[in-house]
């Protein structure tokens, strides 16, 4: 399918979103006001121990806050388009439901992500643009065209890194009927790595989370990069490691549901 | 007083059925113990003495607080209630001869007593896991002081949810409130951070409203640290609990009149 044509029926799968979302008013805005005050909140905590030490690591409290900020923006755009539509799937494959995607027309994948496009979390990408900011107003780096490009393709990459991991853990429950503690992992996995920089773990756990599931480098490797402290080698593992995620994902993915049987699974 | 006991019986039995859950559910609080051992360990490479506190006694005041944390259950009375409003099910509590807020303190009582166990076991495992330098102090008075802290302090957190729950007669969908929730109060109680990191202006606002006492003033009790504040500390928890049973009353009173039943 050509991507012309994925990208008109995202279009279309947003603005059925939207008009659904319209009569939870209310609820609209709901994920940006509680991820606003998880992110702002993260900021107070930071600010409290940075009073009391000059750096935590390597990480200054400017590159602190742009590591928070840069994991805002990544949740931001994760929640915008995918995170509402990928954490339904479980439920569709136990159910059978998934039927309803796979007789479609169109990559089941394609639909099951963007189906539940959510523009009320959009806001929170002004927001984290904010504190990003403010980060970089308290560092003394050049910012150059280059810096800036270089942070937002990053930044991009790691969304997509975010997606080919949910996917993965998503795609679980193709074998095993329940895996809801893998996704209680993944929270809790994803709670420690937007608090700390991946570069603070130490021993097995480098391996565990810069590798095997990279929760670490997400936010990690963009701020680095935009404070100058990402090698050349970290830059090209980061990419490497993004594009064969995403290969990986994509075959699993197949390979799941050449073991979806219906409404039996 | 016995269909409570009832209640809380019957939460604690099928604490039982979904005990894979539960256990996963203590044995993910190590992400808070291994949390707090990579960001203290790096913070405390460069200082020996971070507010008082030394690396090991900033683990088991994490310790302390992650078990504390734990045991708080009542976060399940405020989904539980917002989903039965929002659905037209909460019709079958009304026409019961209970007493509905005592009905739910009673089912988080029932989790919060089947977790108690598994929660000391997870605690011992994590001081020996992470080598942790646990002490607390000897004198019983404070740790009286610090048990009756906490039940009161988990007393109030039901009463918190279920004042949100019950805002769904209005608001219909409190999941937003309730997640925003979740971040402010893990903040307040001192679960994130020892509040005394904070700047002092802040943490004596702090002392007048009840979260201050919920996890962070039992954990700096047990750790011989600000005795001086454990009999006001009590005082504005029972004032605070009894404040919010009457906002309660008054919140269901008002509210219950434009519950149509039906749900959506």
């Amino acid at each position: 399918m050509s991507i012309k044509r994925q990208i008109k029926i995202i279009y279309m799968l947003m603005k059925m979103k939207l008009s659904k979302n319209m009569a939870f008013r209310f609820s609209f805005f709901g994920a940006f006001f509680a991820d606003s005050t998880l992110f702002l909140i993260q900021l107070f905590m930071f600010s409290a121990i940075y009073s009391q030490v000059g750096s935590i690591g390597n990480w200054t409290k400017s590159q602190m806050i742009l590591f928070i900020g840069t994991f805002s923006i990544i949740n931001a755009l994760a929640m915008t388009f995918f995170l509402f539509g990928l954490i339904t799937i479980p439920e569709k494959i136990k159910s059978g439901e998934l039927d309803l995607y796979i007789t479609k027309p169109i990559p089941s994948l394609l639909y099951l992500s963007f189906e539940s496009i959510d523009l009320g979390s959009f806001p929170l990408v002004f927001a984290s643009i904010a504190i990003i900011f403010y980060a970089v107003s308290g560092m003394t780096v050049s910012i150059t065209f280059l810096s800036v490009v270089g942070y937002i393709f990053l930044v991009i990459l790691m969304t997509v890194l975010w997606y080919d991991l949910m996917v993965i853990i998503r795609t679980i429950p193709f074998f095993l009927i329940q895996a809801s503690f893998i996704e209680n992992l993944e929270g809790e996995v994803l709670t420690l790595c937007t608090k700390i920089p991946g570069t603070l773990f130490k021993g097995p756990f480098k391996i565990l989370f810069l590798i095997l599931l990279p929760y670490g480098l997400m936010a990690t490797v963009p701020a680095q990069f935009f404070s100058g402290t990402l090698s050349m080698s970290g830059f090209v593992y980061a990419v490497a490691l993004v594009v064969a995620f995403h290969a990986f994902t994509m075959f699993f993915w197949k390979f799941g549901l050449k073991h979806y049987k219906s409404a039996s699974s | 007083m016995k269909k409570y006991y009832e209640a809380a019986k019957i939460m604690f039995k099928t604490q039982l059925v979904y005990r894979f859950d539960v256990i996963t559910g203590v044995v993910f609080s190590v992400f808070k113990i291994f949390l707090a051992t990579v960001l203290w360990g790096a913070v405390f490479e460069k200082k020996g003495i971070v507010s008082g506190f030394t690396f090991h006694t900033m683990l088991t005041y994490y310790l302390i607080t992650s078990f504390i944390s734990q045991l708080d259950q009542s976060a399940a009375v405020g989904w539980q209630v917002s989903s039965d409003i929002r659905n037209g099910r909460f019709s079958k509590y009304m026409i019961r001869p209970i007493g509905i807020f005592r009905y739910f303190a009673s089912q988080s009582a029932g989790s919060t007593a089947f977790l108690l166990f598994f929660n000391i076991f997870a605690a011992g495992v994590w001081i020996f896991l992470f080598q942790i330098d646990f002490t607390i102090i000897s004198d019983l008075n404070l740790i009286l002081a610090a048990c009756i802290m906490i039940i009161l302090g988990l007393l109030f957190m039901v009463q918190l949810h279920y004042f949100i729950g019950i805002l769904a007669f209005k608001i219909l969908d409190v999941t937003a409130l309730m997640m925003m929730k979740e971040n402010i109060v893990q903040f307040l109680t001192g679960a994130l951070i020892p509040l005394a990191l904070l700047p002092r202006a802040w943490v004596h606002a702090m002392t007048y409203f009840p979260f201050y006492y919920i996890s962070y003033l039992p954990t700096m009790l047990l750790l011989g640290r600000n005795s001086g504040e454990c009999v006001s500390g009590i005082m504005i928890l029972v004032l605070w609990n009894i404040a919010f049973g009457i906002i309660n009353t008054f919140t269901y009173k008002h509210l219950k009149s434009i519950y149509d039943g039906v749900g959506i």
